[in-house]
């Protein structure tokens, strides 16, 4: 046997609890493709946001809509490049588009991905913003006024015609675009839940399980933000707005909480043969990230908390103190999730008689190191998309126009 | 009709270009192999079917060593191709001067199948190859193409290493398998065929654990009211008593 692989084999070998396949000893979905749901699942969160205002017409939440829409976009642009960076190849990344196949569920991602992005993110945004590209095509100087010309692809029409079109437009996509959000998280949860022989991941409710996570971290990811950008820009926070968000965030999260609940109690009724695995997998390798962070930290607390914001009336600084809380826990809760789906599913063996663990790297391709600059870059792309094209400027015209 | 918008046009234009780009580009650019959807690429298949096989099949073995495979046509190693053992053999079938195949002597070459492992069936030879007449090669002892044992195993635990050890911590560790099971000589050597017998009724543990029973170290029970209509074993497992199920 070839004595490289002997000695790595030596060191995984102790990490092994009782008995398991010899290919069940590496675990070879990493931290990255944890990373994937979860950036997939800011996306969908945060353009259900966004879409409250649209076509819920949710008055109080329209400052933060563009701030939602730019958020999912960030994302989106950056949520493939995990899987990318996992795979290897990045060059073949565009044959996924190119090369459809309608039988396999990944396939799919290149339908989901091309419809989620050109057809609805991009054509909301862009309707949205036509009138203001034009606008600042016209105020700016060389060379930005050339870059806003050709992203409002040489528009000029600024009629009021013109205008009532987009707004419809608007309507239209954003009406197209809350199935297509589901959609785009929905695939992301089928695509571990239709793996019939892991029974961590099998489950027909694990994809509306993903949805309900995804809406729950996008809107506090966007509470995030909001919070964050908007002191230091030197305004004040909308307290009806933080509100108003706060309070769809807090039903969001009894609804996952519930969800999460009810997928749990079913396998302890189900009882099928991997209930003993499952429940030293709960108890001995997920206790931290499952128990404590997933629904202790990232639930129980942030739900105690806004519900506590509610009852007991917190004058305007408690109140952003605890919403504040709340979204991070959130969010660390929400990552939580997504660890223990993906590594925690890879963790038991599928002879049902051992786990192993997984130990992550520091540096290399699938490290922790490449991890968190996946994990920031959304928000550079956001930052240069915010730079580019101000979401506050129409938003405080509108707060001041009443 | 009413007039398009311009901003539909300008969108309109965009996606017509974005889209036959996407097209042409897969029309011209993308190999044809790549377009092919079924499970296995055609391409694929012509590629694996292409390669010169290695394997010659055991009949091409038989056809030369016949006597070897009469002996093991009769062994417990009659499920397994020859060149399970002897590696692919295509070339020496084809010259069988030039190219011998592999003949596996050292003895960590059995433990491969061998070795003592919970996972594998029960009844299937196995060993632990460090205390197993260490340092012997396999074959001294066994001949590979009809390896049936030169002398059948003693001790029970040669197979049941498992039970053996539980029941070694358990308060039965002295008594011997056979107290509670009859063993016919045939279960040594075809362990399937002929099973061992194995206590049917409640009296037989009574035998020791009646209340007035003679043997003094073992707990007494009242058969009559204990456990009422359950079989012994339903709760108590025999090879470790102390574990309730």
């Amino acid at each position: 046997m070839n004595p490289e692989f002997l000695h790595k084999l030596a060191e995984l070998v102790p990490q092994v609890e009782g008995f398991i396949y010899p290919n069940e000893i590496e675990i070879h979905w990493s931290i990255l493709i944890v990373l994937y749901p979860y950036l997939t699942g800011l996306v969908a969160g945060a353009f259900i946001l966004a879409s409250l205002v649209k076509v819920f017409t949710v008055k109080e939440v329209q400052p933060v809509y563009r701030l939602s829409l730019l958020t999912a976009l960030a994302f989106l642009l950056i949520a493939p490049l995990p899987l990318l960076l996992h795979l290897g190849n990045p060059l073949r990344s565009y044959e996924i588009f190119l090369t459809p196949n309608l039988s396999s569920a990944m396939a799919m991602f290149g339908f989901v991905y091309a419809w989620y992005l050109m057809v609805v993110l991009l054509l909301e945004i862009w309707f949205d913003y036509r009138k203001d590209l034009i606008t600042w095509a016209n105020e700016s100087k060389f060379p930005m006024n050339f870059v806003y010309r050709i992203l409002s692809l040489f528009s000029k029409d600024l009629t009021d015609e013109a205008i009532a079109f987009d707004k419809k437009a608007i309507r239209v996509i954003t009406i197209i675009g809350i199935p297509s959000a589901f959609l785009l998280h929905g695939y992301v949860g089928f695509i571990f839940g239709s793996v019939k022989a892991n029974p961590w991941w099998s489950s027909v409710l694990i994809p509306v399980v993903f949805l309900f996570s995804a809406i729950v971290s996008g809107i506090a990811m966007v509470l995030l933000l909001y919070m964050i950008i908007t002191p230091l820009r030197g305004k004040p926070l909308d307290m009806p707005c933080l509100d108003r968000i706060a309070s769809f965030l807090f039903y969001a999260v009894i609804v996952d909480f519930t969800l999460e609940g009810l997928d749990f109690i079913h396998r302890l009724y189900e009882s099928e043969e991997s209930i003993k695995i499952l429940s030293k997998l709960v108890m001995n390798k997920l206790f931290v990230s499952l128990v404590i962070i997933q629904v202790l930290l990232g639930m129980l607390v942030p739900l105690f908390s806004m519900a506590a914001a509610k009852a007991f009336r917190f004058n305007e600084e408690l109140r952003k103190l605890s919403y504040f809380v709340a979204a991070i826990l959130i969010q660390l809760g929400i990552f939580a999730t997504r660890w223990n789906i993906v590594v925690g599913g890879q963790l038991f063996s599928k002879s049902f008689l051992g786990l192993t663990a997984y130990k992550m790297e520091v540096m290399g391709l699938e490290g922790l190191l490449v991890g968190i600059a996946v994990l920031i870059m959304p928000f550079c792309v956001l930052a240069v998309l915010l730079k580019l094209m101000s979401p506050w400027k129409t938003a405080e015209e509108h707060a001041a126009g009443g | 009709m009413k007039k398009l918008p311009e901003q539909v046009k300008r969108l309109a234009a965009v996606f017509v270009i974005f889209l036959s780009s996407v097209l042409l580009i897969r029309a011209y650019a993308v190999p044809a192999a790549l377009k092919d959807t079924d499970i296995h690429r055609r391409t694929a298949v012509e590629r694996e079917t292409a390669r010169r096989p290695v394997y010659a099949g055991y009949t091409a073995c038989r056809d030369c060593h016949d006597d070897v495979f009469t002996s093991r046509k009769k062994g417990y190693h009659r499920n397994l191709s020859c060149e399970t053992c002897h590696g692919p053999g295509q070339k020496h079938a084809d010259d069988p001067e030039a190219t011998k195949p592999i003949v596996p002597r050292e003895r960590s070459f059995c433990p491969v199948c061998h070795t003592y492992d919970p996972s594998r069936p029960t009844g299937f030879p196995q060993v632990n190859p460090s205390t197993h007449n260490p340092l012997k090669p396999c074959i001294t002892c066994h001949n590979p193409h009809n390896p049936e044992p030169p002398e059948a195993p003693h001790e029970c635990s040669a197979c049941h290493g498992e039970i053996a050890g539980m029941k070694g911590l358990s308060s039965h560790a002295l008594l011997d398998c056979t107290v509670c099971h009859t063993t016919p000589e045939g279960h040594k050597l075809t362990p399937r065929a002929v099973m061992p017998s194995k206590p049917e009724d409640r009296e037989f543990c009574g035998r020791c654990h009646r209340k007035g029973a003679e043997e003094k170290d073992a707990p007494k029970v009242d058969l009559a009211t204990h456990g009422e209509k359950y079989l012994c074993w339903q709760c108590h497992y025999p090879h470790l008593p102390e574990g309730m199920k």
